[in-house]
Formats: structure tokens, C-alpha cells, sequence
């Protein structure tokens, strides 16, 4: 225990602390960009699921098929395979890119998930309504559907970026340079493991702390005439709201 | 693109890799009752107990749903040595994931406790429940019906956490699909296989789990 407190000096030092700051950033242009391209996929696979025309029901079957498969594979597993696919097919792909990749593939299946539960949030005479005033499909969904869905959106969307900025922490394990791969740096300059990755630890939280804040000040202000006491810890607690299959 | 998949080899292993999913699961129930009690006392401790007990409640869950559980575990296996705590790796995981998700599970038996009214306590006093009667006609079936598909998503979720012990050593699906690939060579045959059982087995457990909860709970959860 000794030891460690004098470790602490020499451990902050400006190369240490611009490292730890560099696997910040990348953790987050991560997370960004696989929540990014996650709402914009999962906005497209839930369009194609709520739409009623047969001709796209292949495609239909294809999507569903791909959000439940995605769903119940580990981030871990989908990162292996699209390491060693990405191997096979394209040896030039940088790690920092493979983690894209399989960062996208995730958030895709998850948010899509979970923008589907916030639309059909919206109660169906609501729609029928919009119906027989003879909206269109996309004029339905514009005036009708998203004023009301985003509120249920926001919450549990919120939560889920702070589960993956948690998860591409997996990606360390593949040699991704993130906060948890600038952890094992440090540890292996032989810098003490409860030192550093209390450190890490900390860096996690700093960065997902105000945002499972931000989600329950939403929750409480946006949804909160409709939403149950108990709604409302299930949909912004947990951060794993992905994983709910309740509307 | 010159590579041609060829399963042979890692079908041959598929015995050795059931036996992981077999540890996988062994290790997501182990997970998933022991977060199961400390859920339980935590939701018990912010509902009911005073400002101190919550605040320390609070601050569990926030510490342990704002970081990730894989930093947690690799906190517990490669750094407490340096304190002279050494844990095997199988202990490290479960402590460090049960540990985690009792956090998430304090939250989803909290939201249980809140789905109570007190108007329905007191409509079942006023028909002379005893507080046994209460707590069994009128308390647990709505406790459960909120909770019971959070619960049984959580345990899918735990399932496939699992897989992050592989990382520090511990042989189960995943560990032991690492160990074929190095000695194969054949990567992307055993991923996808192992994908594929990760997959069959959280179908089975979800379809294990909606039976349970429409025959015991009278919950009917979405499926698709």
C-alpha cells in the first residue's frame, strides 16, 4: 500500500496523462461513432419494419433475422469475428477500424430496438386517426409518430450510450489503443494494477456519470405525466435498455 | 479473398465447446442469484431505510452502472494482487460480475417495490388480509409482473456478459473458442459456431423464461 501512494506522483505525469486522455478520446469517438451510425441504421431497419408493403417483406425477414441475431451474440464474440473476417477479406483494416465495424453492427441491432419500443409507444388510434385523415405514411410519421416518440426515445437512448461506452472496452482486448487499452500500458510499465485501473475506473465513470444523470433529468421531465414511478426506473437506470423487449 | 471456410475441424470440437456453454451457463446462474440478493437488499435499503443506507445505495449503483463490468473484473484479478488479495480466475469473475449486476438488479426489484400503491396496501387491509395474505395476493404478483421481463432480459444479458471472463482465463464458451482458434487456426469457423450457440442458448432461454412467466406470473412478454 506504501508503494503505491509513492507511486502516485510518478504516475501523473504530463506523457501518462495525455495517454489516459488519448484513450478518453478514442473511447468516445467510438461510442460516437457506433451510436451514430447505430440510430441512423436502426431508424432505417425500423422504417422497413413498420411499413405494411409486402414487396419488402424479404428484406423484412432479413432485418429481423439480423437484429435478433445480433442481439444475443456477446460484443466480445462479434468483435473476434469481425477480426478475423476483416483479415480474410481486407488485411489492410486498422484495429481502430474493426472496432468501428463491429461497434456499428452492435449499436445497429440495439438501437433500432429500442427506437421500434419508443414508436410503437404511440397508441394506435393515434395512427388510425392520422389514417383517416388520409396522411401519408410519411406525413404520419413526421406530425404524428415523432413529436410523441422521441420523448420515449431519449431516455433509454441515453442509457444505452453509456452501455456502450462501457462495452468498447472489450475492445481493448483486440488492440484497440482506448481508455481500458491505456490502462494495460500503463500496467505493463509496471505501475501498480490497483492504481491504475482504480484510475481507469474513475475515467469511466467521470465519462458516464453525467450522462445516466442526464437520462433520468429526461425521463423525469419528458415522460413524466405518462410514465409509472417504476416505468421510469426501468427505462433510465439501467443503461442495459436495450435488452428490454417491453414497449 | 482467397479463403475457404471449412468447418470439419471445429465441428469435431463441438463436444469440448458445449462443455463451455455448459460453464457459461453454470456461471450466469451463479451470477444472476447471488446479484439477485444483493438487488434485494439494495432495493430493500433505498426503498426503506433511511437517508444514510440510501445514499450509500446510491452510490453503489451509480459506481458500478457507470463502469464498465470488464475494467471491474480485470480490477479484481490484476489488481487486487497488488494489495496481496489473489483470486483465481473463475472467483475474480463471478465476484466481480455478481457484484456489478446486483447493482443493475437493486434498480429493477426498486422499480418492483415502486409498482406497489399504497392505496392497494390499504384496500387489502381494509378486506382483513393479514400481512402473509398481503404480501401474497396483493404485493408479489404485482411486483412481479413488473419486474419479470426486466429480470428475465437481465439474465440473457448476464449470459452473454459472461463471455467477458474469458478474458482474464476463465475456459467457458468463449475461453474455450479462443483456445480452438489458436490451436486450429481456423478463426472465423469458430466464432461463427460459437456465435451460433450463444445464440441458440439465449433462444432457449428465453423461450424457458416466457413459459415460466405465463404459467407462474401470467406475464405475457414480447417475444419479437
Amino acid at each position: 500500500m506504501q508503494s503505491l501512494l509513492n507511486q502516485i506522483p510518478s504516475f501523473f505525469t504530463y506523457y501518462n496523462v495525455m495517454l489516459l486522455l488519448w484513450g478518453i478520446g478514442s473511447t468516445v469517438l467510438l461510442t460516437a461513432a457506433g451510436c451514430g451510425a447505430g440510430f441512423v441504421f436502426g431508424a432505417l431497419i425500423v422504417l422497413v419494419r413498420i411499413t405494411k408493403t409486402i414487396w419488402l417483406l424479404p428484406i423484412k425477414i432479413v432485418v429481423i433475422t439480423y437484429v435478433e441475431f445480433f442481439r444475443r451474440i456477446p460484443f466480445l464474440v462479434i468483435l473476434y469475428l469481425v477480426l478475423f473476417a476483416a483479415h480474410a477479406v481486407d488485411p489492410t483494416l486498422s484495429l481502430f477500424g474493426v472496432a468501428v465495424v463491429s461497434v456499428c453492427l452492435l449499436a445497429t441491432a440495439y438501437l433500432s430496438e429500442i427506437i421500434r419500443a419508443a414508436i410503437e409507444s404511440v397508441q394506435r388510434p393515434q395512427i388510425e386517426a392520422a389514417d383517416s385523415m388520409n396522411f401519408g405514411f410519411w406525413r404520419t410519421i413526421y406530425e404524428v409518430v415523432l413529436p410523441q416518440a422521441w420523448k420515449v426515445l431519449l431516455p433509454p437512448a441515453t442509457a444505452f450510450v453509456i452501455m456502450f461506452i462501457k462495452d468498447t472496452s472489450l475492445a481493448s482486448q483486440i488492440g484497440v489503443i482506448e481508455l481500458m487499452f491505456t490502462g494495460k500500458i500503463l500496467a505493463n510499465r509496471s505501475f501498480s494494477g490497483l492504481l491504475v485501473y482504480s484510475v481507469i475506473l474513475i475515467c469511466y465513470f467521470v465519462l458516464s456519470y453525467p450522462l445516466s444523470r442526464l437520462a433520468a433529468w429526461m425521463e423525469r421531465r419528458l415522460a413524466a405525466p405518462t410514465g409509472t414511478e417504476s416505468q421510469r426506473i426501468l427505462r433510465t437506470s439501467a443503461g442495459f435498455a436495450g435488452y428490454q423487449s417491453y414497449g | 479473398m482467397n479463403y475457404t471456410l471449412q468447418f470439419g475441424v471445429v465441428f469435431r470440437q463441438l463436444p469440448y465447446l458445449l462443455g463451455g456453454a455448459l460453464i457459461t451457463l453454470e456461471l450466469a446462474f451463479i451470477i444472476f442469484w447471488g446479484g439477485a440478493l444483493i438487488g434485494l437488499l439494495g432495493a430493500v435499503g433505498k426503498t426503506f431505510g433511511g437517508p444514510k443506507t440510501r445514499r450509500l445505495v446510491n452510490v453503489y449503483v451509480a459506481f458500478f452502472t457507470n463502469t464498465p463490468a470488464f475494467v471491474q473484473v480485470y480490477f479484481l484479478f490484476n489488481g487486487l494482487p497488488d494489495a496481496g488479495i489473489l483470486l483465481s480466475p473463475f472467483s475474480a469473475a463471478v465476484i466481480g460480475l455478481t457484484v456489478n449486476s446486483g447493482a443493475y438488479l437493486t434498480e429493477i426489484q426498486r422499480a418492483g417495490f415502486a409498482s406497489v400503491r399504497r392505496t392497494e396496501l390499504d384496500a387489502a387491509e381494509a378486506l382483513g388480509m393479514n400481512l402473509g395474505q398481503s404480501v401474497r395476493y396483493v404485493i408479489l404478483p404485482h411486483i412481479m409482473r413488473t419486474i419479470y421481463p426486466p429480470l428475465a432480459n437481465f439474465f440473457i444479458w448476464i449470459l452473454l456478459g459472461t463471455s467477458m471472463a474469458a478474458l482474464i482465463g476463465v475456459e467457458e464458451l468463449t475461453g474455450r473458442a479462443v483456445n480452438i482458434s489458436a490451436s486450429t487456426l481456423r478463426s472465423i469457423e469458430v466464432f461463427i459456431v460459437v456465435a451460433g450457440i450463444y445464440i441458440v442458448l439465449t433462444l432457449i432461454a428465453t423461450a424457458v423464461l416466457y413459459v415460466v412467466g405465463r404459467i407462474f406470473f401470467r406475464v405475457r412478454m414480447r417475444v419479437l
